[in-house]
């Protein structure tokens, strides 16, 4: 691959944001399970640099919207603020992202802009932005995504890897539990009954998670475990194909190619399990 | 009905350390209760970039060693780390290494499939793992995965989106000991106790006390605070590491891993005052490298505190910040992009993200940030083996390999006093232990020293259940009342809170939450963080007795029964101001400078006076509600040098020729 | 969840998921290139037919040309294939198994174009839509064309083997004399049915390819997607071509060449479909 020669600092089609605007945030807000849903509006001065963490920072302390009502601060769910962490995500003008890393000079370049905020729709409502997203790691239970080792004693070095397997592992290995790719997923959808989550589709993330525990010389050992939840009710199969969850997975890991991996895992698993008779 | 009791051990925090601890007890036996305020795979620890430093058989056979690691530890933290416990973590480090490989972190590897090696700071031989640059996530994951393993098989109980409140205690003096805790579930705002026989608490560090540090928003130090209040010493609350390339931004301040100065990452700053070019368009020949020019040994590799308080003199006393700002340059534009994509490429990305620039082709700017909390609360040990008469020398490549020599141990294996605070019963693991960084942290120790009191300290605590005080006396024989009385205390701080929101109509400045929060996170900084003075550290005491009257007419702006994230903010900063006082005032009292202490009006380390832990004791009846006691430190093993890095002179005008020392030292 | 019963039901599950996926392709698919070639003959039949003298000794015309090419198709399909009930009835039986199932699973998405307008999540939907119509579509094609529910045909035409086509253009167009207004209502839905069947088997055929592993890197899944598109493309033009075919030719026209060919047929000896109607296949419609 040839370097680009010339230094590259911004894309040349960005609109250079406008110094000491005011940006209109308006945001879905529910106090609860069960409670009515509303929109409240917030008018906030931005500075450079700002980005939905900061702002919704500023109106926790100046919890008044356009109206000059004066309400609660908004909730929300946050943690790194670098997106590593995965917690700050929500659905920001229709779109699934971290809010930490959404910077609101790329957004709402200009005076009077207008961006909207609302929690990810897959999942139960806590309150306000901040959602559940039990299912989401609970999915991760049912592909038994660990490596089963023999404890945590010393017993010397693991496995050996060659570093195009740990490329391969590590990018798949780097998943945040976000959610993102669930909440663009059309297959995936909200499941408040944790009685259904195991037959509902276990979503791009912990297909994923399944090929990086099986591609482990260790994590091999629970294979068929895997594949055999992967063959099941809401496993890869129920997959659409729609392909966005790899289009809004922030850390680009190429979760489509797990889930044709995965088939192509489950489909010689249960050839090896009809002609061969392995269970 | 003592045997077949119920035996169980509370984990509070589920970072690196307490994950470490929960698989360790869990694994022994014990039924772990594990409690966290964000699902535990989101915890702090995923921020760590850098690596996870040990002893590996390449450093080894070019002479490096354990004991070296240790060596270097206590000198990087000028002397003030007690050695028992840092001379067994660095034996340790090995071990967790391979523990981690096993659990199928991804570590880089070389092309015969070993574990890749890198240069970091403090250190003359490559003897940090990493796993791309999100070692620390990578590591978290491994032990997410493992904990979720226990969690399936009903031997670990997470309380997710819980809040640790207070400890619970019985008995006083001699007797106390801590039988539980009282927690919050901040979806629901129900207030429970919850009988353990051992409490580990794992919550980290405290950065959000200085507002815009590299900390995760959960970083509060609250419950550390709440311990400390309960009666918890702390140690060393002044040792605040400030690291030197942090992003700023306007809701924190991002971390630019040490790994950027590994991989050959360069500090400069125009030679021109003021120059007004893009740094890529400035020629080599007026570029500053001051960090090279003074520290031709260790150049960009010098340690954190050094690193943080040269770029601050160079732009705060000599103006000579980047367009007349507080930054300066960290370029790697002269490596290859492709391969800064592969070895770096997470915190390229961060760049990139966070600042709009591609630091492949646009020299990063950056400037010192709060970073990571060496003080903490104090904890004892029980001194292992090793025989301080026969100090190690430093080994030099082709000598007999180190491999059989035997420094002994640190600390004793299993001991149930390890990483214990003055409160039996009460343990503190991982950052919050202030046991194994002295006076500033080594790049790529943290990670190892959450995993290492997990794992090591993690076996103390099971045979404290099993065997030691709450064998005899278990926590399910502990009278209701107790946690009765504990729940009822807490419920009432939560009253007086929620309470107050009702009278919101306008909330001035003076008694909202967020205004306090913010005023304490930019005192603190301008007081308490890269160069101290007695005078200012005054000042900043008045303004926290000032702030915690404030505190204690504070308005809620949210009287909500439900998910009431004003509340648990508000109740921190109560907590945050508590902690902030006995940092300013350990600050104050230690009329010297050691590591990332700096005071200019005692530029100089003081042995005789401070080679001594500060121990700060909650008390209410002082004005700043903190009393500071010293306590002698075990320096038997390694005598205390002057902490110099090979330092030599430098200026801006001076053009000393410098090659890249850290990769001359490596090969 | 018990294990060995997880297990079971993981193999019912995936069994019914592969099989859905697999009847698309055989026999659906299969029968969709042969049947689209087949009827396009209407089009190309004269190059079929080209140096054979029409049975008025003159060279074909296209239009005839193609007329007769596709009647000769159409009687040899019903008079030399064996078994043609078996394979009929698998067919029915496959699509029926292929439309409920799929009706079943596409009920289990949520499509959310408005917000993700990605191009792979458009084919995602539309592979949905084009299924509900599609059934729609084919249920209305064998229901008129084949079992003659002639209450559902404008025309009140019945389609018969040896007045294939001029039946056919006669069903399409509204009346046997040509174009109506009804006739255009019912073209308008042929051509969206085929042009949506295409779509399904052409992105389908991507899908799968994905579903049973074949294709894993995206590289590969880009390729894969190019053959298909190409395929799909191909496939288009023979069905836009069949319909054009049908729509094209006026039935009273091609009532003429049919009655030309029955007579050589019958000089010939060799027998006519006649009389066998309601056992033969859909084929040739």
């Amino acid at each position: 691959m040839v370097a680009p020669s010339k230094p590259v600092t911004s894309k040349p089609d960005e609109v250079k944001p406008e110094m000491g605007r005011t940006v209109r945030f308006t945001i879905h807000r529910c106090d609860g399970p069960g409670k009515a849903a509303r929109w409240e509006s917030f008018d906030v001065p931005i500075e450079p640099g700002s980005n939905i963490i900061s702002v919704l920072q500023y109106i926790a302390a100046h919890p008044v919207t356009i109206e000059g009502k004066r309400t609660t601060p908004v909730v929300w769910d946050s943690g790194c603020l670098e997106e590593v962490c995965g917690a700050c995500t929500m659905v920001i003008n229709g779109r699934v992202r971290q809010s930490c890393s959404c910077l609101i000079d790329h957004i709402a370049p200009r005076n009077g802009d207008e961006v909207t905020l609302e929690p990810m729709s897959k999942f139960p409502v806590v309150r306000d932005l901040w959602v559940d997203r039990e299912r989401l790691f609970y999915n991760l239970r049912r592909v038994k995504a660990w490596v089963p080792i023999d404890g945590t004693y010393d017993l010397g070095a693991g496995p050996t890897e060659n570093p195009d397997k740990q490329e391969t592992r590590y990018k798949l290995s780097t998943c945040m539990s976000c959610g993102c790719c669930l909440e663009a997923c059309p297959q995936f959808n909200l499941e408040e009954d944790p009685e259904h989550w195991d037959s509902a589709f276990i979503g791009a993330h912990a297909i994923s998670q399944a090929r990086l525990f099986n591609e482990h010389e260790t994590g091999k050992q629970l294979k068929r475990d895997r594949l055999d939840e992967l063959m099941g009710p809401g496993g890869v199969s129920d997959c659409g194909n729609a392909q966005n969850c790899v289009k809004v997975c922030p850390k680009e890991i190429p979760l489509t190619e797990s889930i044709g991996a995965m088939g192509r895992a489950v489909t010689i698993h249960s050839l090896a399990r009809f002609f061969a008779g392995k269970k | 009905m003592v045997a077949n009791r119920e035996r169980r051990v509370i984990v509070v925090g589920g970072g690196l350390a307490g994950l470490a601890a929960a698989v360790r007890v869990a694994e022994s036996g014990i039924p772990v209760d594990l409690f966290s305020m964000v699902p535990v795979k989101r915890s702090h620890s995923v921020c760590a970039q850098g690596g996870i430093n040990a002893c590996n058989e390449v450093a080894r056979q070019q002479g490096y060693s354990e004991y070296q690691h240790f060596d270097e530890t206590i000198y990087g933290g000028d002397y003030l780390a007690d050695q028992g416990p840092v001379l067994e973590m660095a034996n340790w480090a090995p071990k967790v290494i391979d523990l981690l490989d096993r659990m199928g972190v991804p570590f880089n590897r070389t092309s015969e499939g070993m574990r890749d090696l890198r240069l970091f700071g403090g250190s003359l031989f490559k003897r940090t793992h990493f796993a791309g640059a999100t070692t620390g996530q990578q590591l978290l994951y491994a032990l997410d995965e493992q904990t979720r393993r226990y969690t399936s098989e009903g031997k670990i109980n997470k309380y997710e989106f819980w809040e640790f409140l207070w400890p619970v205690t019985t008995g006083e003096g001699e007797d106390k000991r801590c039988v539980g805790i009282v927690a919050q579930d901040m979806r629901t705002m129900q207030i429970r106790a919850f009988r353990g026989d051992a409490v580990v608490m794992a919550t980290g560090g405290n950065g959000l006390i200085f507002g815009k540090s590299t900390n995760s928003v959960i970083c509060t130090g609250g419950a550390a605070a709440r311990c400390y209040q309960a009666g918890a010493w702390y140690g060393n609350p002044e040792m605040i590491q400030v690291h030197p390339t942090a992003i700023p931004g306007a809701d924190k301040c991002r971390l630019m891993s040490e790994s950027a100065r590994g991989e050959g990452g360069r500090v400069w700053v125009p030679r021109k005052k003021g120059d007004t070019r893009r740094g890529q368009d400035i020629p080599e020949g007026e570029r500053w490298y001051f960090l090279e020019e003074k520290y031709p040994k260790y150049g960009n590799l010098v340690p954190r505190d050094i690193a943080s308080r040269e770029i601050f003199d160079v732009c705060v006393n000599q103006g000579m910040g980047v367009f007349g700002e507080n930054q300066v340059y960290l370029d790697l534009t002269h490596k290859d992009p492709e391969y800064l994509t592969r070895k770096l490429g997470g915190i390229m990305e961060i760049y990139e993200k966070f600042a709009g620039e591609d630091p492949r082709y646009a020299p990063m700017r950056i400037f010192p940030a709060v970073h990571y909390t060496m003080g903490g609360l104090w904890t004892q040990f029980t001194p292992g083996t090793y025989d301080p008469s026969e100090p190690w020398g430093d080994h030099k490549p082709g000598m007999e390999a180190p491999t059989d020599a035997k420094p002994g141990r640190g600390m004793r294996i299993g001991a149930m006093n390890n990483a214990m605070t003055n409160i039996p019963g009460l343990y503190a693991f991982g950052e919050v232990n202030f046991a194994y960084h002295g006076a500033t942290r080594l790049g790529a120790n943290a990670l190892l020293s959450c995993i290492f009191d997990g794992l090591f300290c993690g076996l103390g605590v099971a045979n404290f259940v099993n065997e030691g005080p709450a064998a005899e006396a278990p926590a399910e024989l502990v009278e209701q009342k107790v946690y009765d009385a504990a729940v009822e205390s807490e419920q009432a701080k939560v009253r007086k809170l929620v309470d107050s929101a009702a009278g919101v109509g306008e909330q001035s400045d003076d008694v909202n939450p967020y205004m306090i929060g913010r005023e304490l996170g930019i005192e603190m900084t301008a007081a308490s963080t890269v160069v101290k003075t007695g005078e200012r550290l005054q000042r900043c005491l008045a303004k926290l007795r000032e702030l915690g009257e404030r505190y204690s007419r504070v308005k809620l702006s949210d009287g909500a029964g439900w998910t009431n994230q004003s509340l648990s903010y508000t109740r921190a900063i109560g907590d945050m101001i508590v902690l902030a006082q006995a940092i300013a005032k350990g600050g104050l009292l230690r009329e010297e400078s050691r590591g990332s202490h700096y005071r200019l009006d005692f530029p100089e380390r003081d042995d005789t006076r401070f080679l001594k832990t500060s121990v700060a004791v909650y008390d209410p009846s002082d004005a700043d509600r903190c009393r500071i006691d010293w306590r002698d430190i075990d320096t038997r093993l390694v005598k205390p040098r002057a902490r110099t890095y090979g330092k030599t002179e430098s200026s801006p005008d001076a053009k000393t020729p410098t090659e890249k020392p850290a990769e001359a030292a490596a090969s | 969840m018990s294990n060995e019963k997880s297990s079971a039901v993981a193999a019912q599950h995936f069994l019914l998921r592969r099989l859905h996926s697999l009847t698309g392709i055989v026999p659906i698919g299969v029968f969709l290139i042969a049947h689209l070639t087949t009827n396009s003959s209407l089009l190309w039949g004269k190059i079929g037919l080209r140096g054979e003298p029409g049975p008025d000794g003159q060279p074909y015309t296209f239009q005839d040309g193609g007329v007769a090419y596709f009647w000769k198709e159409v009687f040899w399909i019903n008079s030399q294939i064996p078994h043609l009930l078996l394979i009929e009835i698998t067919l029915w039986v496959s699509i029926a198994f292929h439309s409920i199932l799929g009706w079943y699973y596409a009920t289990t998405g949520k499509s959310n174009v408005k917000r993700y307008p990605h191009q792979d999540n458009w084919r995602y939907s539309l592979q949905r839509w084009s299924g509900y119509i599609g059934i729609f579509f084919i249920f209305y094609h064998v229901a008129t064309l084949r079992w003659g529910w002639t209450w559902l045909v404008p025309s009140g035409t019945k389609w018969s083997h040896d007045y294939s086509v001029s039946t056919l253009a006669a069903a399409l167009q509204g009346s046997t004399e040509g174009w109506t207004a009804a006739g255009l209502l019912v073209s308008l839905f042929y051509f969206v049915g085929i042009t949506l069947l295409v779509f399904h088997f052409a992105n389908g055929l991507w899908t799968a390819a994905i579903t049973w592993g074949l294709t894993v890197s995206e590289a590969a899944q880009k390729r894969w997607g190019f053959v298909c598109a190409a395929l799909g493309v191909g496939m288009m033009g023979l069905a836009w071509a069949s319909l054009y075919g049908a729509l094209a030719v006026n039935p009273q026209d091609a009532r003429v060449v049919e009655e030309q060919l029955l007579e050589s047929k019958g000089k010939s000896g060799v027998p006519t479909p006649t009389g066998r109607e309601t056992a033969a296949p859909a084929d040739g419609d």
